[in-house]
C-alpha cells in the first residue's frame, strides 16, 4: 500500500462526493443547497489540487487540468454568491440559485473525470 | 529542396497542346461577336436595334455549345439569321477541334506520366516520417518493401518499369507506398523521390544493371552525407569504386551473401532457423533444427557460389563430388568434376548412392526440382538442399520438401533488412559466426536456446534503442548518477520481481558492440542497446523508458512521491530520529 496514493484518492473522492451533494436537489430552491457544503467543496479541491501538483508523468498534467477546472468553475459559483447577496443586493432569488449551482455541476463533471482517470491509471498499473 | 521540375513541365505540355485550340476559339468567338454587335436587328415596334457584346455572347453561349436552349428576344432579321448560321457551325467546329486536342492531350504518354510525377513529388514531399528509397522492385525489392513496411517503415520505390509499379500499387501494404516509373539513373528522378530530404534515411539500389547500381550509389552519397546506401553488386571492379564512397555505403553482393549463408547452415543449422525466427517467418520456431550429415556430398551447379560451399564443406573435412555442365577452363581439371547435366545417369556417377548430401544449386528452378526429384530415387535418405530462384516458384518447392530450401534474393532482402532496422544485429551474427565464439562450443545454440526461453514463441520484434535520442525517462533517472542495469530496466512493471520476455542481444557502447550482454551490464549515456522480445514485452520495455516513475520504482522498488506535497513531507518523515 501507497500512502500518497490513500490520501490521493480520499482527496479527490472527496471532492467528488461533496459536489455531488452540493448539486443535488432543486435546481432554484436555496433550501436545498448549503453554503457550508460549497465552502468545503472548494476547500478540498483545492486541496486536491494541491496534491497534484509536481507530477511530471502524462496523466498527472491531464488531472492537474481536470482539478483546475472544477476549482475555476466552483471559484465562480462563490463569487456569484457573494455578489447576489452582499454587493447587488438581489438577494437569494432562484435565478441566481440556478446560476450558482450549474456551475457547480460543472465542476461535478470535472471531479468525474478525475475519479475516472485515477481508477483507470490504477487499474492498468496492475501491481 | 529543390523545385520538382514535373509541375512545370505539366504546364508546359498543356500549353505545348492547347495552345492552337484556345486560339482558334477566341478567334471564332471574336468574329461571331463582332458580327452580332454590328448586324442590324428590329425591336418590337420595328425600329431597328442593335445587339449588346453581352446578348451576343450570351447568345453564342447556348447555340455554339449545342446546348438549344431556345430563348427568342424577338424575331430575327434575315441577316442575322443567316449570320447565326455562320457563327454556329464556326463555333461547335471550333469546340471539336478544341475537345479532341484536350482528348489527345490526356491520352499523351508523356502528358500522363508528367502528371503521374507530379503526384508522386507532391506525397514525396509531405512525408514528415523516416523513409526509405528503393530503386528496382524486382525480387529482392518487393520482398524488401514487404519486411519494411511490416516493421512500420515507409518505402518509396523507384522503377523502370511500368508492370512492376502497377503490381506494386496494387499491393496492399501497412504502410503508405509511393512508386514512380522512372530510371533512377537521373539525378531529377531520385530528388524527386526524396533522396535530397533530411527524413530519407536510405537508398536501396536493387536494379538488375550493375552500372545503374553504382550510379544510383555514387549519387546518393556525394548528394546527401547523411543518408545511407545499400547497394546490390556482384562485379568486383565497381566493389572496389564503391569502397571509396565511405562507411556509409554497404555492398551486398547477393551471391555472396546466399554462399557465406548456405556455408553457415551447413557449419550449424540452427542460424537459419534463428534468421527464420527472427525475420518473422510464418510457423518459424526456435527448435526446429537439422544437422546437415558428414561425408561425401554432390554439388550441382559451380558457378561463385559453387566455389564457395565446396571450399567450406572440404575446410569441415567433407568430400565433394561436382556435376556442372559448362565448367570453366580451369574448373574442368578439378578433382571429381563430372562435366554434364546432372541427370541420373550423372547422378549415378557421382555415389550418389553414398553420398550423404546433395546441394541443389543451378540458377534454374526446373533443373534443381528435377535434381531433387531424381536424387530422392537413388538415395532416398540423402539430405536435400536445393535453391529456390522465383518467388513464384513457391507453391512448388514446398511440396518437393528438401530439407533445406533457399532463396538468394530471400536471403538478400532479409540481410538489407536487418541492416536497415536492427544495424547492431550484423555484430551479433558476426559474433556468433566469428572463430571465437564457435571455438566456444555452442556458442551460437547457447544464444538460440537463450532466446527460445526467454522470448520463445512465434514472430518476436526487434528494437534497437538509442540512449542518446530516445527514452527521456531513461536519460533523466541516468542523469541523477543512479547507476542502471540491464536487469533494471528489464523487470516487468506489473511485478518487479518477474522480468520482460525480453532480451539484450547487443550493447554498443562508444562504438564497441558487446554480443549476448551479461544482465548486470551498467547501461551508459549514448549507448545503443538491440532488443529482442515479445511484441508486448518491447511495447512495456518502451513504456518502461519513457515514465520516470515507472523506471524509478523498477529500480528501486519504491513508489517516490509525485507530487510536491508528499514530497516534502516524505522528506520530513525521514528526517524525524526514529524512536526507540
Amino acid at each position: 500500500m501507497n500512502l500518497e496514493r490513500v490520501i490521493f484518492g480520499f482527496f479527490i473522492v472527496l471532492a467528488l462526493t461533496l459536489n455531488f451533494g452540493f448539486v443535488i436537489g432543486e435546481i432554484d430552491n436555496p433550501d436545498h443547497h448549503s453554503t457550508l457544503e460549497l465552502f468545503f467543496v472548494i476547500i478540498v479541491n483545492l486541496v486536491a489540487t494541491g496534491l497534484k501538483l509536481g507530477d511530471r508523468s502524462q496523466i498527472g498534467a491531464v488531472l492537474l487540468a481536470t482539478s483546475l477546472v472544477a476549482d475555476l468553475q466552483l471559484i465562480a459559483a462563490a463569487i456569484t454568491w457573494a455578489i447576489a447577496v452582499h454587493v447587488s443586493e438581489v438577494g437569494m432569488v432562484p435565478n441566481v440559485m440556478a446560476t450558482i449551482v450549474s456551475l457547480s455541476s460543472g465542476a461535478l463533471v470535472a471531479n468525474i473525470i478525475s475519479v475516472t482517470m485515477l481508477t483507470g491509471e490504477t487499474l492498468m498499473m496492475r501491481r | 529542396m529543390r523545385k520538382s521540375p514535373s509541375s512545370s513541365r505539366v504546364t508546359y505540355i498543356i500549353l505545348r497542346y492547347m495552345r492552337r485550340p484556345i486560339i482558334v476559339l477566341i478567334t471564332v468567338y471574336a468574329a461571331s461577336m463582332l458580327g452580332w454587335t454590328l448586324i442590324p436587328g428590329l425591336d418590337a415596334q420595328g425600329n431597328p436595334a442593335y445587339m449588346s457584346f453581352f446578348h451576343a455572347f450570351y447568345f453564342l453561349a447556348y447555340t455554339v455549345t449545342t446546348t438549344g436552349f431556345g430563348e427568342l428576344p424577338q424575331i430575327y432579321t434575315e441577316a442575322q439569321r443567316m449570320w447565326g448560321i455562320v457563327s454556329l457551325y464556326a463555333g461547335v467546329i471550333a469546340w471539336f477541334y478544341a475537345l479532341g486536342s484536350i482528348i489527345r492531350l490526356v491520352q499523351n504518354p508523356e502528358f500522363q506520366q508528367s502528371v503521374a510525377e507530379r503526384r508522386f513529388a507532391k506525397v514525396v514531399a509531405r512525408l514528415r516520417e523516416p523513409f526509405c528509397i528503393i530503386c528496382g522492385f524486382g525480387n529482392t525489392g518487393a520482398l524488401l518493401t514487404r519486411g519494411l513496411t511490416d516493421e512500420g517503415l515507409t518505402v518509396i520505390v523507384v522503377d523502370r518499369n511500368p508492370e512492376r509499379i502497377k503490381t506494386l500499387l496494387l499491393r496492399d501494404y501497412r504502410t503508405p507506398v509511393a512508386g514512380l516509373c522512372a530510371d533512377a539513373r537521373l539525378t531529377e528522378h531520385m530528388i524527386e523521390a526524396g533522396m535530397l530530404k533530411p527524413n530519407c534515411k536510405s537508398v536501396v539500389a536493387l536494379t538488375q544493371d550493375e552500372e545503374v547500381n553504382l550510379k544510383i550509389a555514387v549519387t546518393a552519397s556525394l548528394l546527401n552525407r547523411d543518408v545511407s546506401v545499400m547497394v546490390q553488386s556482384t562485379s568486383e571492379t565497381y566493389e572496389e569504386t564503391l569502397a571509396t564512397l565511405g562507411d556509409k555505403v554497404h555492398i551486398i553482393d547477393p551471391f555472396q551473401t546466399y554462399a557465406k549463408y548456405l556455408t553457415a547452415v551447413i557449419e550449424n543449422p540452427a542460424i537459419h532457423s534463428l534468421n527464420q525466427w527472427l525475420a518473422g517467418t510464418p510457423g518459424a520456431t526456435l527448435d526446429q533444427r537439422t544437422y546437415p550429415p558428414k561425408g561425401l556430398w554432390i554439388l550441382c551447379g559451380f558457378g561463385r557460389m559453387g566455389h564457395w560451399i565446396r571450399d567450406s564443406l572440404e575446410s569441415q573435412g567433407d568430400a565433394t563430388v561436382v556435376i556442372e555442365p559448362n565448367p570453366s577452363a580451369s574448373d574442368e581439371s578439378l578433382d571429381g568434376m563430372i562435366v554434364g547435366r546432372a541427370g541420373q545417369e550423372n547422378l549415378l556417377k557421382a555415389d550418389i548412392e553414398h553420398a550423404v548430401g546433395i546441394v541443389a544449386g543451378t540458377p534454374s528452378d526446373t533443373d534443381n526440382l528435377s535434381i531433387l526429384l531424381n536424387a530422392r530415387i537413388l538415395n532416398p535418405n540423402i539430405f536435400l538442399l536445393v535453391r529456390q530462384n522465383r518467388f513464384r516458384n513457391l507453391e512448388v518447392f514446398e511440396a518437393a520438401q528438401a530439407d533445406f530450401t533457399m532463396m538468394p534474393s530471400l536471403v538478400s532482402a532479409r540481410r538489407i533488412l536487418f541492416l536497415l532496422v536492427a544495424p547492431l544485429l550484423k555484430s551479433f551474427f558476426e559474433t556468433l559466426h566469428g572463430p571465437e565464439f564457435l571455438a566456444r562450443d555452442g556458442g551460437l545454440n547457447a544464444a538460440v536456446d537463450a532466446l527460445a526461453k526467454t522470448v520463445g514463441g512465434a514472430q518476436p520484434r526487434l528494437w534497437t534503442l538509442d540512449t542518446g535520442a530516445d527514452a527521456g525517462a531513461l536519460r533523466r533517472v541516468m542523469r541523477d548518477g543512479t547507476a542502471i542495469s540491464l536487469d533494471d530496466i528489464l523487470r516487468d512493471p506489473e511485478n518487479r520481481d518477474r522480468r520482460l520476455a525480453c532480451l539484450p542481444l547487443v550493447v554498443e557502447s562508444g562504438g564497441d558492440p558487446v554480443v549476448m550482454p551479461a544482465s548486470t551490464t551498467t547501461v551508459r549515456l549514448g549507448d545503443r542497446i538491440l532488443f529482442c522480445g515479445t511484441p508486448r514485452a518491447v511495447r512495456l520495455l518502451e513504456a518502461t523508458l519513457n515514465n520516470e516513475y515507472t523506471l524509478r520504482y523498477l529500480i528501486s522498488g519504491v513508489e517516490a512521491p509525485r507530487g510536491y506535497v508528499m514530497q516534502w513531507l516524505t522528506r520530513k518523515m525521514a528526517a524525524r530520529p526514529v524512536r526507540a
